[in-house]
């Protein structure tokens, strides 16, 4: 019988404290953060008495989750890397669980920002999709965490399912660097890409950006613990019941 | 009495009759290259049925490097699906494995018997390309500096596509299943190769650059997956 450790303790407080400091991170993303400056208008206005010469961007308030959310799936992916590997040279199949597992975080979160970053690119750039090396990128490495479930499945022998999936694991992270440099760095003839290099923020949109961050990601890590557990266990009711029946 | 010695048969050696076996099965046969060489040739009638409403004018050199590198990535597809097929009827790759000898052997033979196979192939349906698409179009002088970024990329699909063919052979639903695997891992070795092919054909002011810059890239991408796949055969093939 395995012990509970102490991340499954800790596994309800990241939850519930995650929640609480992700939804204050947003809150905060609506009420202190400064609107982002957008284009130029052509047409001056006057809106409560302030001169206004340029477009305010509501539609940046995404951003407060957009980011977070593609940040904890990269991490997520990063751990189904290092778990990938950690199995491969130790044959442990309790790895390759952990893998899996990361994986299906990393699933659950790479879906997220699809969506909110098609909401986004939809509203400012007036498209669902365009090849742009961001997309293409994280569309490539969504595809290939899909293709990462599918192989699973495909394979019945435990043994050789894990080796294979933390085989293919290592491959796709190996993958995913390259396939942002290579998109990014070839020109392309229709669309040029600005990436913007300034990133220090003020402190009013830092600090609602920093709070969702850090709740978003202990929320991913309660996720984590918990369906560790549950998967565990279901390992051990398996054990009991082929006993049971010898 | 006479002395008996064994030698063991260097790396070289081991890698050479591996390969010469695959040819050999592959020459007798001509299965594989039979069924790719017929595959491309229908891939071209899509391709021509696709732009049989294009304009008169309508520029084909702009999309013809993609056009190749859609017609190499299905016609592989269709040989790396093929390539365990042999090996695992009559439980051949279990006689293979018997062997005492480095297994990373085993990727490499099959992975330049591959790349031979896909050379083959493209050697025979590129004219043809050129003959029902652009015969009427005229590319730039520097075409024939496509083969290099032909050979790189020919590289990196035979490379990687041996390690996930090997994969999926083991697999329920192998055909689609390495299609799905290998298609995203392809896709920026295929960026690369593509950007290389398209600007030779086309020509232009600019081409030194980013034909430098997207054969560099293509060649990066194939030194490290090579490397990786050659690393992570050991723990696919004795599984």
């Amino acid at each position: 019988m395995r012990e509970r450790t102490i991340f499954d303790s800790l596994a309800w407080m990241a939850l519930l404290l995650g929640a609480l400091l992700s939804t204050a991170g947003f809150v905060l993303a609506f009420t202190t953060a400064p609107m982002v400056k957008g284009v130029d208008l052509q047409v001056f206005a006057q809106i409560g008495g302030v001169h206004v010469d340029y477009q305010l961007l509501f539609s940046q308030k995404i951003f407060y989750f957009h980011m977070p959310v593609a940040i904890t799936s990269f991490i997520a992916l990063l751990f189904t890397a290092i778990y990938s590997i950690i199995f491969l040279v130790k044959k442990d199949p309790k790895y390759d669980l952990r893998a899996r597992i990361a994986t299906e975080i990393a699933l659950v979160f790479v879906l997220m920002t699809m969506a909110s970053g098609m909401l986004w690119e939809r509203y400012e750039w007036g498209v669902w999709w365009t090849w742009e090396p961001r997309l293409t990128t994280y569309f490539i490495l969504t595809l290939m965490v899909i293709a990462y479930f599918i192989l699973r499945r495909a394979l019945d022998d435990p043994e050789r399912r894990a080796t294979y999936a933390a085989v293919f694991g290592v491959i796709a992270a190996v993958n995913a660097p390259i396939s942002f440099l290579i998109t990014r760095i070839i020109p392309t003839r229709t669309h040029p890409v600005i990436f913007r290099t300034d990133s220090g923020l003020p402190p009013d949109m830092l600090l609602p950006l920093l709070l969702s961050m850090f709740g978003i990601l202990m929320v991913a890590f309660g996720i984590y613990r918990f369906r560790l557990r549950e998967q565990r266990l279901r390992l051990q009711l398996e054990d009991l019941k082929a006993q049971l029946e010898d | 009495m006479a002395e008996l010695t064994i030698v063991r048969p260097s790396a070289f050696k081991q890698f050479r009759v591996l390969l010469g076996k695959e040819l050999r099965q592959e020459f007798r046969t001509r299965e594989m290259l039979t069924s790719m060489g017929i595959y491309a040739l229908l891939v071209l009638v899509i391709f021509g049925a696709a732009l049989s409403q294009a304009a008169q004018g309508f520029d084909i050199l702009q999309v013809s490097g993609g056009l190749i590198w859609a017609l190499i990535v299905f016609t592989s597809l269709l040989g790396l699906n093929r390539s365990f097929s042999s090996e695992k009827e009559e439980a051949a790759l279990e006689g293979i494995l018997l062997m005492p000898m480095d297994r990373s052997l085993i990727f490499l033979s099959k992975a330049t018997s591959n790349l031979i196979f896909l050379l083959l192939v493209e050697l025979i349906s590129l004219p043809l390309f050129y003959f029902f698409f652009l015969t009427i179009s005229s590319p730039a002088p520097s075409f024939w500096m496509a083969s290099l970024p032909l050979l790189v990329g020919s590289i990196g699909i035979a490379g990687v596509g041996t390690l996930l063919a090997t994969i999926t052979s083991n697999a329920r639903g192998k055909d689609v299943l390495l299609a799905l695997l290998f298609i995203p891992i392809i896709y920026p070795l295929l960026h690369a190769v593509v950007a290389a092919t398209t600007v030779v054909v086309v020509g232009g002011d600019n081409l030194v650059g980013t034909f430098a810059t997207s054969l560099a890239l293509a060649g990066g991408y194939d030194v490290v997956m090579l490397a990786l796949s050659w690393f992570l055969y050991e723990f696919v093939i004795s599984n």
